[in-house]
């Protein structure tokens, strides 16, 4: 599983538990930060994830949503889930499932929903 | 501290009320502050019998444990230093004017704003820059050239005004413009009042890109050194605890950290040649104040003992300014919930009323819709007058330091002290601040502490009111959401497109070049030129706030420190 958060977001706590807490229920965790969201995927394929959970508190994250989607398509990764979390608004969340986004985990989120959604 | 008499008196109580409590409790009775410090069901004289009184004088006597001021708010309230600040200038000057409209106010009736930058400007970037995309003005107010600062201040007197400019790595880049803005509005940068955060080395908390530390440094000691010489009224540095509060570290941890930072910076000036008593009257801190209000309440007290102590006894100070410690305090953003948000008006009133207890010298309230979006207006409007209903309606104003002599209180104010030096000295053991940074140890601790939280939390051993209980499925509660304009974005980059065309291309790029020259030159140690005159050599030929931040990269590196 892929987590990562644009190098400029600066509040990681939640990210970091959550990459924590899934490690530690087995599962393959990377943790990244990225410049650009066209490195996400690139990041993905590379490393052959089956997930990809953006943490996202600072606006942006249609776009992001968007750059992954179009990545997935174009590296033909289409397999890869997309989850994301922290500061998204309940309105964008439809929008963000167009996008291809299978949940967003917003504040107070536990980690046996994500863990739940993942086995899934 | 008491005499026989009382201590007898005292003995004699506890033995009669133990036999009764202990009725209740046979396995005996323990809880903890959230710092994990072990706390007894009820203090006595005999808690405190050991005290030194010559810790605790009144209010504007060294170590100025009871405050910094022989008159507090009886002479001046705090002020109101509400973070504000997204979209671009215009928007943010909407937001100024309606918080001043509804009362907000630095000392003296001055106008104070304290301004959080976006994102975009924080990493130094200029709003067309592909890594801007979608963030422009999205949690700050964007600010990238003198424009922007020109319509931000319109109209208001530049002299009466304190500025604070709540921006990392950039904190030179912006004190520089504001300087050059200054004199085009005829004010010379003596006259200047605000704050840089000059917060540069706070890596340890969370990974954004900054300067590698050891030139983060050399940036925040160059700041220090022109205002130092040049800006009698400008506040240099902001030691900022309450970031490290907000990645999770406990209320000692945040005490300790921040000293530790600031000694490490009072230290690299020193070696550049500087005197202590030249630029320490010019920091100050930010702290959180979270819901347990004593812990915090002692945790200030404790800052300004071990600060005036510090500097007194370490660095040699004597100038009464360099051991004052100013606060301005924030109210714990993680302290709040998504889940019931109109309870988080009850908790920044707790942490206000809490910060006023505390002495603070200045202090942000936390809207109740932080955990959606910046505030709209109501709840902006809603955390001023919870400030306001505090310093009117609650008396608490009328005394200084009103909780000192309380049992408990004093105690818990000498188990903080005692327990952030034994961190202090757990740093020094592995070789200073830089060491325990760059090793991750600090990193670490916080990761713990806010990994300890978290499970306190889950487990439900903590509790937090309409999350862990009293959650109610049913109670939605609708809240109205504030949105930044999509298209700020659009109209931040036409400005910025024109703004690079209005200018002298060739005297700019020859004043990019010497910002570089200069830059190396501080990289490499040699003392000379200022950082800062080359930079306001640099935006007097209107160069942006990317091209200046793009040297000072290329030059000090930027990147992440682990």
């Amino acid at each position: 599983m892929l987590l990562t958060k644009s190098r400029m977001d600066a509040h990681d706590r939640g990210l970091r538990y959550v990459a924590k807490l899934l490690s530690l229920a087995g599962m393959e965790v990377i943790l990244t930060r990225y410049r650009l969201p066209e490195e996400i995927v690139t990041v993905a394929v590379q490393e052959a994830v089956d997930v990809i959970g953006v943490s996202c508190s600072t606006g942006g994250h249609l776009y992001v949503a968007e750059t992954i989607q179009e990545s997935l398509r174009r590296e033909e990764a289409e397999g890869a889930k997309v989850i994301f979390g922290g500061i998204i608004p309940d309105q964008d969340i439809p929008r963000m499932k167009n996008l291809g986004v299978i949940a967003v985990f917003g504040p107070g989120s536990s980690v046996e929903e994500i863990l739940e959604l993942i086995s899934r | 501290m008491f005499d026989e008499m009382t201590l007898k008196k005292d003995a004699e109580d506890r033995e009669k009320w133990k036999k009764a409590f202990d009725r209740l409790y046979p396995e005996g009775f323990q809880s903890e502050t959230t710092s994990g410090l072990p706390v007894k069901s009820v203090y006595s004289p005999s808690d405190i019998q050991d005290n030194d009184p010559a810790g605790n004088p009144l209010p504007g006597l060294y170590p100025y444990t009871r405050g910094i001021y022989p008159a507090q708010y009886q002479h001046q309230p705090w002020m109101n230093q509400q973070v504000l600040g997204y979209g671009q200038a215009e928007d943010t000057r909407k937001r100024m004017d309606l918080l001043v409209k509804g009362g907000m106010k630095g000392y003296f009736g001055h106008h104070v704003f304290n301004l959080v930058l976006d994102l975009v400007s924080q990493a130094g970037l200029d709003p067309d820059d592909p890594e801007a995309r979608g963030r422009v003005g999205q949690v700050g107010v964007h600010i990238s050239c003198l424009t922007d600062l020109e319509i931000l201040f319109e109209g208001l007197p530049l002299d009466k005004v304190n500025t604070v400019f709540i921006v990392g790595e950039p904190s030179i880049c912006l004190l520089a413009m504001y300087i050059v803005y200054g004199e085009s509005r005829g004010v010379s940068k003596q006259a200047l009042r605000g704050n840089s955060m000059n917060y540069l080395l706070r890596g340890f908390n969370w990974d954004v890109a900054m300067f590698p530390p050891k030139n983060a440094l050399k940036v925040s000691v160059e700041l220090i050194r022109y205002c130092t010489e040049f800006m009698p009224h400008w506040n240099t540095t902001n030691l900022s605890g309450y970031i490290i509060r907000e990645a999770g570290a406990s209320a000692v941890g945040e005490l300790a950290f921040t000293l530790a930072k600031g000694m490490n910076l009072i230290e690299a000036c020193i070696e550049s040649g500087l005197n202590p008593d030249a630029f320490l009257p010019r920091f100050g801190f930010q702290l959180g104040f979270h819901n347990d209000i004593f812990e915090d309440v002692a945790k200030f007290r404790a800052l300004r003992r071990m600060w005036a102590t510090i500097n007194h006894d370490r660095y040699g100070c004597r100038n009464p300014k360099s051991l004052q410690a100013r606060i301005h305090t924030h109210t714990c953003g993680s302290s709040l919930t998504a889940q019931q948000p109109l309870n988080n008006v009850v908790r920044a009133a707790l942490q206000t009323f809490g910060a006023v207890l505390a002495g603070t010298n200045a202090l942000q309230t936390s809207a109740y819709d932080e955990a959606y979006s910046i505030p709209t207006e109501e709840a902006a409007r809603l955390a001023l007058r919870t400030q306001q209903i505090v310093l009117h309606e609650s008396g608490a104003t009328n005394v200084s330091d009103p909780l000192a002599g309380s049992y408990y209180l004093e105690w818990l104010t000498n188990e903080v002290e005692k327990a952030a030096y034994a961190v202090l000295d757990e740093i020094e053991a592995q070789g200073g601040f830089i060491k325990a940074y760059e090793s991750g140890w600090l990193r670490n601790q916080i990761a713990e502490e806010a990994l300890k939280w978290r499970q306190r939390v889950d487990s439900g051993e903590a509790v937090v009111v309409g999350l862990n209980r009293y959650a109610d499925q049913e109670e939605k509660t609708e809240v109205p959401l504030f949105r930044v304009d999509e298209n700020i974005e659009r109209r931040a980059v036409e400005r910025i497109t024109v703004y690079r065309q209005d200018r002298d291309q060739e005297r700019c790029r020859g004043a990019l070049k010497r910002l570089e020259e200069t830059a190396r030159g501080v990289e490499q140690g040699r003392q000379g030129e200022f950082l800062m005159e080359a930079l306001t050599e640099a935006y007097r030929e209107r160069a942006t706030l990317g091209e200046t931040m793009t040297v000072l990269k290329d030059v000090f590196g930027y990147g992440y420190v682990y």
